[in-house]
């Protein structure tokens, strides 16, 4: 597992570059995690998660084509890998499980 | 047209950011600007500009990016490997090197920041480098001595006619005060207060706490606490407007509260600051009374010539015309005539604020104590010394070490390794054991500063917050390991393979001859600093012993007895009833620190400036001269029989020889200071009616100057004289009859020789500071050449071996081993004795009462040398003498 340990924040990157495959590039999961999260987000903490995980092999990237936008800057779309599938699974796994075994609790009134 | 992002931004980031990701990067940060945009171009910007500086980590930079894949990484990361094996093999050398060079460190570190706050002093200020004070400089008999406080009339002719200055303040010199709340019992001593013009605030930059700085010291009798003096009395908040009682006697009322001065200001002491107008004397148009320091703040557009120049023409145009008004005959002239043919003056002259702590050494009314730069000079020469000493041995035991990896270098360079490789592979070595000799300096440092600052009378704490400070030390470390690794590595890198393969000695490479001077070069210093401490104690407990021509022992001084009243002599016959006491006497003047006051005497049927005779003068009582124990020399003491003695004098042997008479013909003669008034027949005369022997009554740096003493004034302070024996009960005797006489008021007492060895202090931390460090330079060169003989010991263990087998005894080995490192000290004590002596002669050369350096000196020095060198190098070769020969043969 600790190999392919995965932050809080990366998590979060890795779910909406999942949900949003091959389509998902910087400013859109900014937009998406703010929108998400309700609180404003620096675009570089997004690149710094992408990159680890690039790194770690989690997602790989390709660039798009040149269109008109950013001053003729290409996009980096990402897409997740089965290896970060894996891991978003198996975490989610580990989660739901362990939130299984919570009894039922109750907070008297 | 799209809006452009902020230029100069983006080429900070196509600047540090790696290729690969740049383009993705700047995309993204492009879109988002260009979406704020829209909202908000001001924001966008910020926004953008933000995001870049966020970005800016080592992950997203260029050089960290390359350097990660760079073979230069690869062979660092090995290199720093094979450093940290190496230390680790040998633990007994990696400590000796590692602690030699972090407490040579630490203790350089310590000086630096000593020093540092020696060379604040005063740049706080607002505008300190326009501030300038006047003082005085004044030469009568062959003296010239400095005052730090002038004239009243001064700062009022210099503000009408010297347009260069913006702003001129004055200070007035002030004794000690008691001070209370109008509504308390107890009175509160206040030691340093001084009056101040309402300007002052404004001078030095300095805001209240509570109260309007403009106008708190306008009006008589305000005065300004600082929050430390302010809480003895009050809360702070309620202090603004309290009436205070000053002395028993006026009222006060608080108009400001103000912050603690800084440490390192010329103030750092003052707590009280009285508005000037609040002393009689403030609008006194007297030339001749100096008491106001006076401060001017010029224009940016003056600077100190033009100040001085200003000053210069001050005498001419005020100082001798108000002379002239009461010294008949007197012109313009004649008085510029006489100042040349007496050889005697008095000048204005100027020194910058900042200048004050270090370059106003022995000036008279000063505010704070002062520093000397001479100390600075020497301390900095000591703090060199150290790192010098450090650096010398780490680069001894690395390069003696190295010359043990010979195979290890050979090997490598057979292999492919390149010169430059292997210096790399040095540097990185000793480059690694500076940085964690630096995190131990640091360390020792953190732990020592509190003992440095209770031995230094500082409160210096290291700025582990200043950027500066971590930048210099990571220099340091990097130039130190560098400078004391370059030898060995360029050493080692340097022979042929086949020479280190073969047998490992490469002793014709030179490396012993580098080792053996810095050894000399080591034992020079620590001789040197030795010689030094050695003096300034000889020179110290030589001033403590002196005879000072008085008592100072068993004498007891009691501060403020004023606040006895009127009733003040009869507290004094008290007093004299007490069965511990011997004697008392009331005055203000003291041989030991004290206030101090000259008057100009003329002598019978001479009014000619030529003649006048500006001396010392001290009022005392009957009882004084037995008091203290001061020896007359002709005549007699003052005596209460004769009525006569109000208008008697008796002057030391100084004034006698200043006038140019014996002591016996000095009697009878007879002076008066009475010459201001109109019918001149009615001078009052004082007539010589004793002459005592020279006593000491500055420190020992100054010679004795001539002194008057006379009956009368209001005196401030009780000498008491009391028995040999249990002081306790006297003390508690005189508390008794204290607070008979001035209930409430605070017993404020001290023993004479106390007060007398205080002047010292000075004198007194240096040598202590000197004997610190001169230690340390001892235990670091001892440290090398302890290491240095464990060394040549393990490298010469088969010698030693074939030796013994052949029949050679334990100690014509050790002397054999040890009899060279000894050589190496005598050699650098025979260098290093003449040059101490003629430093440490120059430093005696400021005092006037002063030692001859004994003989001794220079024997014990070089004996210790010898000594502590046999000791250190005679364990390691006794050591490897008395191994068993086998076991340093069978290895091979």
């Amino acid at each position: 597992m600790s190999e392919h340990s995965l932050g809080e924040f990366e998590e979060l990157v890795l779910l909406l570059v999942a949900a949003n495959n091959k389509e998902a590039y910087g400013v859109l999961i900014l937009e998406n995690l703010e929108e998400k999260l309700g609180k404003k987000v620096n675009v570089s903490a997004v690149h710094v998660a992408l990159k680890r995980m690039e790194n770690k092999g989690f997602v790989e990237s390709s660039y798009g084509g040149i269109t008109n936008e950013r001053g003729g800057r290409r996009k980096k779309y990402y897409s997740i890998t089965s290896l970060g599938k894996r891991v978003l699974d198996s975490q989610y796994e580990l989660r739901t499980s362990i939130y299984q075994q919570i009894p039922n609790i109750s907070f008297g009134q | 047209m799209k809006p452009q992002p902020p230029k100069r931004a983006l080429q900070f980031l196509r600047w540090f950011c790696r290729e690969d990701y740049l383009e993705e990067f700047e995309g993204d940060l492009v879109e988002l600007f260009e979406k704020h945009f829209e909202i908000s171009p001001k924001k966008a910007k910020r926004k953008f500009f933000w995001g870049v500086m966020r970005s800016f980590r080592p992950g997203f930079m260029k050089a960290f990016y390359k350097v990660n894949y760079s073979i230069t990484t690869a062979m660092f990361k090995n290199n720093l490997k094979v450093a940290w094996r190496n230390a680790l093999r040998q633990p007994f050398f990696t400590f000796l090197n590692t602690s030699g060079l972090a407490i040579g460190m630490a203790g350089a570190l310590i000086i630096t920041l000593f020093l540092h706050d020696e060379l604040s002093f005063d740049k706080m200020f607002a505008d300190a480098e326009r501030i300038y004070r006047v003082n005085i400089e004044n030469r009568t008999a062959g003296e010239t001595n400095h005052f730090a406080a002038v004239s009243s009339p001064l700062a009022n002719v210099m503000q009408r006619d010297f347009p260069q200055a913006e702003m001129i303040t004055r200070l007035k010199v002030s004794n000690s005060i008691l001070l209370k709340a109008a509504d308390a019992e107890q009175n509160v001593k206040e030691d340093y207060v001084v009056g101040a013009d309402s300007t002052f605030f404004e001078m030095f930059g300095l805001k209240l706490l509570y109260g309007n700085a403009q106008t708190a010291l306008e009006k008589p009798n305000s005065i300004v606490l600082t929050k430390t003096a302010a809480l003895k009395h009050f809360d702070l908040d309620k202090a603004l407007g309290q009436s205070m009682i000053l002395n028993n006697d006026e009222v006060y009322v608080v108009t400001g509260v103000m912050d603690d001065l800084p440490k390192n200001s010329l103030l750092r002491n003052h707590g009280v600051f009285i508005s000037l107008p609040s002393f009689s004397d403030a609008k006194s148009l007297a030339w001749n009374t100096w008491s106001f320091p006076t401060f001017v703040k010029l224009r940016s557009t003056a600077n100190k010539e033009s100040l001085q120049a200003y000053l210069s023409t001050v005498k001419e145009r005020y100082l001798i015309p108000w002379a002239m008004t009461f010294i008949p005959g007197m012109t313009l002239e004649s008085a510029l005539e006489m100042e040349k043919s007496s050889g005697n003056f008095m000048n204005f002259t100027s020194i910058a604020l900042t200048d004050i702590h270090l370059h106003s050494p022995n000036i008279e009314d000063e505010l704070s104590a002062n520093s000397d730069i001479q100390n600075v000079y020497i301390l900095s020469a000591v703090g060199v010394f150290l790192i010098l000493l450090a650096c010398v041995n780490f680069m001894n035991l690395s390069t003696a070490r190295s010359l043990k990896r010979a195979k290890e270098v050979g090997v490598r360079k057979t292999l492919g390794s390149s010169r430059f490789g292997l210096i790399k592979q040095f540097l990185t070595e000793s480059t690694l054991v500076a940085f964690v000799a630096l995190v131990l300096a640091i360390s020792i440092t953190a732990i020592s500063l509190p003992y440095f600052n209770q031995l230094a009378g500082k409160t210096i704490s290291i700025p582990f917050g200043s950027p500066l400070l971590w930048l210099a030390l990571f220099l340091v470390a990097i130039v130190l390991g560098f400078g004391s690794g370059s030898y060995p590595a360029f050493l080692m890198s340097r022979f042929a393979p086949i020479k280190g393969m073969k047998g490992g000695d490469i002793s014709g490479t030179g490396g012993r001859t580098v080792i053996n001077s810095l050894v000399v070069v080591q034992f020079a210093i620590s001789v040197f600093l030795m010689v030094g401490t050695f003096v300034v104690f000889q020179q110290l407990r030589f001033i403590q012993s002196k005879d000072l021509g008085y008592q100072k022992d068993q004498v007891l001084i009691i501060d403020d007895v004023n606040a006895t009243g009127d009733q003040i002599e009869a507290f004094k016959n008290e007093v004299k009833k007490i069965a511990q006491v011997e004697n008392a006497s009331l005055s203000s003047y003291l041989p030991t620190p004290s206030p101090r006051s000259a008057t100009t005497y003329f002598p019978e049927k001479s009014l000619e400036g030529k003649d006048a005779l500006i001396i010392g003068s001290w009022d005392i009582d009957y009882d004084y001269i037995s008091t203290l124990g001061l020896e007359l020399v002709a005549g007699r003491d003052f005596n209460m029989k004769f009525a006569t003695d109000s208008n008697a004098m008796i002057m030391n042997e100084s004034t006698a020889a200043l006038l140019g008479v014996s002591p016996e013909e000095a009697i009878g003669m007879r002076f008066t200071d009475d010459f201001h008034r109109e019918d001149k027949e009615n001078m009052k005369y004082f007539t010589v009616i004793g002459v005592v022997k020279n006593f000491h009554f500055e420190t020992l740096r100054n010679s004795i100057d001539a002194l008057s003493l006379t009956l009368g004034g209001k005196p401030k302070k009780m000498l008491v004289k009391l028995s040999a024996g249990d002081f306790s009960k006297g003390i508690s005797e005189l508390e008794n009859v204290w607070e008979k006489f001035a209930p409430n008021q605070p017993f404020d007492y001290y023993f004479m020789d106390d007060s007398f060895n205080h002047t010292y202090d000075a004198e007194q931390r240096l040598s202590k500071i000197f004997i610190i460090f001169t230690s340390l330079s001892i235990f670091i060169a001892c440290l090398g050449l302890f290491g240095l003989a464990a060394f040549n010991a393990e490298k010469r263990s088969k010698e030693i071996s074939i030796r013994k087998v052949l029949g050679a005894s334990i100690s014509q080995i050790t002397y054999k081993l040890s009899i060279d490192f000894l050589k190496l000290v005598g050699l650098a004590t025979v260098v290093s004795l003449p040059l101490a002596g003629y430093f440490m002669n120059r430093w005696l050369q400021d005092f006037s009462y002063r030692i001859e350096i004994p003989w001794w000196v220079y024997v014990l020095t070089a004996f210790m040398a010898v000594v502590i060198s046999i000791l250190t190098v005679s364990f390691q070769s006794t050591k490897a003498a008395m191994t068993s020969p086998i076991r340093a043969l069978k290895q091979e």
